[in-house]
């Protein structure tokens, strides 16, 4: 679909009486990491701290990583997981997960983090009342990457994920490693086949398939279903998604057993059929107690390409055979996987499916559940956040001005919100409200203003109808359902 | 009192046992297990089921049988023939396959008959096969004998446990001086790694349930020991869980398995000495060279 070549950044929309106000960090790209404010005003910049994602934590403390592994050798490797703090000085880093050894590269310790991480506090890492993160004590889950082998899924190198817990201090105390559970997985036969033959390989590092890619891990935290006695979500377990499976499930922390799961394929029962394909997801979480929606899971619905299976005509070999050109929002009641709310291309206003794909990023982005029922949702591979009123408005719009240098994009991997109160360092900003530009009469400098200069009227036509005769039907179709849409 | 070899056809290792035993004017029937000798083998199989054993590739032959003697392997039988009951200690089980042979316990033999050692090694060894040595530190000697002659194309050494333990984990007074100086010849092997077994202490406790296995700060002390023995930290080094059911002991058979997961903080002290140490896992477990 046309993208402009030209398009404002920063902040665009802001209606401070409808947002949950407070500061908002990201990964600028190839910038570090920065905290802006409601009127996109840049709080800080922690120039050059990676971060998959950034997140602030009560007191001004930030955590990310110093340095990613070098990409001839591994993939999204982060060095170490860190927390400085306002002025930037370490105060906790772990590393200590793999001695590493590249060719021509000083070995060194690595975490090998990426995607995400959980201190202790916050069930989630974001906020939610009372469920603040520790910052001066408590353990860390870390997802970290490990290379192995598992004749049972391939007979290639695998680029495993494993889910660790890392003490105050530094130690691994607790490792999950996903391959082990491959048989409670769920792919089907022809998934199977397919992930022996190709399990997503990559050529880094000698090669290694990047079989599952799990790209978020959270706490489930204290929930209702585990207090009317569904010991699957006991607070202490562990939710994950995977965007090459399609996958998102709960682990429990004691036996390591996958006690909940959701795909890889959604068409095995009525409810799966009802939910339709989830594809490429990100950020799955249960929204933590304290939060409109407490409970429910919150997925970012990507779209895009994903999955192992049989062929179709998008996937001649069944290798990433689900696909979808726009993403949902959706929130579930994991129990009977309804959907509770969602934010589709519907929700947006964007007619469906000639437009749906504005609403769409194949990659990356989250959601985050605000205290007064809001979300902010990162639309990530376009470099947009907004947050949405739960009746899907738009209050807050915000478009990266950060385009990488090696790669030409303005992404951002998932951005945050955080109350003014967690950034003492700085006096409370006000905010100030954006009036919606009207893009219609909008021009940038140096193009002719709107309008013609001079009408005609032609005798015999007839005026327009409401339904524009497309080359595609809009009224038909298996698009976002709209049952839950209130 | 008579030979019988059984044998299958087209088996490399029941030639060179065959060849071996015409060399050295040994008389003896040769029966293929599969042909001919089936129903002779089969009653062998049945009335000695202990001492033939049945791997994840089925039977290993040479089956060399004397009397009640029953020896399984080109090693075992080469053992027998060389030094009847002297080698024992040495040749074992083989769970190796693919040209390799395992189950020679340098640790497991009588020093004084290393020499019937070296000859039947040596000869397993010109004949082509690769030979797996494993080790828990007693008799240096012998594996510095083995080393000087070229013996040995991967040594695991069994590191029980650190310095002040060893002697009750493995069962029998030892110099801590052996161990170390094992450790000094391990890595001089074309292939290696140390291995440790998570293991319940003997002497602590009474019942399994106050059984006590050893403590991540006590493998921290075993790679610590590792590291300053070779020079190194870099030692593949394989923390292993301990299956109460392959316990000799019958008190540690009845203890509780450790749960899944607990050699991480294990892992966790080992590594602050040993930084490439690794928990085993099952597919490793269950994997051949």
């Amino acid at each position: 679909m046309t993208y402009p070549t030209i398009f404002p950044t920063g902040a665009t929309i802001c209606d401070p009486g409808r947002c949950w106000n407070g500061y908002t960090v990201f990964q600028a790209k190839e910038v570090g990491a920065l905290l802006i404010d409601m009127n996109g005003g840049e709080v800080q910049l922690w120039k050059q701290l990676h971060g998959m994602p950034n997140r602030i934590l009560p007191g001004g403390h930030l955590m990310g990583s110093s340095g990613e592994r070098s990409t001839a050798f591994g993939s999204q490797d982060g060095i170490d997981l860190i927390q400085v703090d306002w002025d930037g000085n370490i105060v906790w880093r772990f590393n200590q997960y793999e001695f590493i050894e590249d060719p021509g590269e000083e070995p060194q310790w690595m975490a090998r983090q990426h995607h995400d991480y959980q201190r202790e506090g916050s069930p989630v890492g974001y906020y939610a009342p009372g469920l603040e993160p520790l910052t001066d004590r408590g353990s860390t889950m870390v997802l970290s990457h490990k290379n192995l082998r598992n004749p049972a899924i391939c007979d290639k190198p695998l680029l495993d994920d494993t889910i660790i817990e890392v003490n105050w201090e530094g130690e691994v105390v607790w490792e999950w490693v996903c391959s082990e559970h491959f048989e409670e997985l769920g792919f089907r036969e022809d998934a199977r086949n397919l992930l022996f033959r190709n399990p997503n390989w990559l050529q880094s590092g000698g090669g290694a398939g990047d079989w599952m890619h799990i790209n978020s891990m959270s706490l489930l935290g204290p929930n209702r279903w585990f207090d009317a006695g569904d010991r699957r979500f006991h607070p202490d377990n562990i939710i994950w998604c995977a965007r090459e499976s399609n996958i998102t499930a709960v682990v429990d922390r004691q036996t390591g057993r996958i006690v909940w799961r959701l795909g890889p394929t959604y068409d095995d029962t009525p409810e799966l059929r009802r939910l339709g394909w989830i594809i490429g997801q990100h950020h799955a979480h249960m929204i933590p107690r304290g939060l409109p929606g407490e409970g429910n899971v919150l997925i970012f619905d990507n779209g895009g390409w994903a999955g192992y299976g049989s062929p179709n005509p998008g996937a001649p070999t069944g290798f990433r055979n689900a696909l979808r050109d726009h993403s949902r929002v959706l929130e579930l009641d994991p129990t009977s996987l309804r959907v509770v709310w969602q934010y589709t291309p519907v929700e947006a206003g964007l007619p469906f499916p000639v437009d749906a794909n504005r609403f769409y990023s194949p990659f990356v982005s989250s959601a985050q559940r605000l205290p007064n029922g809001n979300t902010l949702i990162t639309e990530g591979s376009g470099g947009r956040i907004i947050e949405v009123t739960a009746g899907h408005e738009i209050v807050w719009e915000y478009i990266s001005p950060y385009w990488g240098r090696m790669l030409k994009i303005n992404m951002i991997y998932r951005a945050y919100r955080v109350p003014y109160e967690w950034v003492p360092q700085v006096e409370r900003p006000q905010e100030r409200a954006i009036e919606r530009l009207d893009v219609a009469r909008f021009r940038v400098p140096g193009a002719s203003p709107g309008g013609p200069r001079r009408v005609v009227a032609v005798a015999g036509v007839l005026p327009y109808r409401a339904d524009a005769a497309l080359c595609v039907r809009t009224d038909v179709g298996d698009g976002p359902s709209k049952e839950a849409s209130g | 009192m008579n030979l019988t070899l059984f044998t299958v056809a087209g088996c490399v290792r029941c030639a060179i046992a065959k060849t071996f035993m015409a060399e050295n004017g040994l008389a003896y029937e040769e029966l293929d297990a599969i042909a001919e000798g089936r129903e002779r083998f089969g009653q062998c199989y049945r009335a000695h089921r202990g001492a033939i054993f049945r791997g994840k590739e089925g039977i290993e032959f040479p089956v060399l049988v004397q009397g009640d003697e029953i020896r399984q392997g080109v090693a075992a039988a080469l053992a027998w023939l060389c030094a009847g009951t002297g080698l024992d200690g040495y040749i074992g089980r083989n769970e190796l396959s693919k040209g390799w042979v395992g189950g020679v316990h340098v640790s497991g033999g009588a020093p004084a008959a290393v020499d019937g050692l070296v000859a039947v090694l040596g000869l397993l060894k010109a004949n082509g096969l690769k030979l797996q040595l494993d080790t828990d530190g007693r008799n240096p000697a012998v594996l510095q004998r083995l080393l000087e002659h070229g013996i040995g194309d991967r040594v695991v050494m069994d590191l029980k446990g650190p310095k002040p333990l060893y002697s009750a984990l493995v069962g029998s007074p030892i110099e801590s001086e052996d161990v170390h100086r094992s450790m000094r010849l391990v890595v001089r092997f074309p292939e290696f790694r140390f291995e440790t077994t998570v293991a319940p202490v003997p002497g602590t406790g009474e019942g399994p349930e106050r059984l006590r296995y050893l403590t991540p700060d006590e493998i921290g002390e075993t790679a610590l020991w590792l590291k300053e023995a070779t020079g190194s930290h870099r030692q593949p080094y394989v923390l292993r869980a301990f299956d109460p059911q392959s316990s000799a002991s019958g008190r540690f058979r009845s203890a509780a398995a450790p749960p899944p997961g607990s050699l991480v903080r294990h892992r966790t002290a080992a590594r602050r000495h040993q930084v490439l140490s690794e928990i085993q896992s099952s597919l490793d477990a269950s994997s051949g060279p």
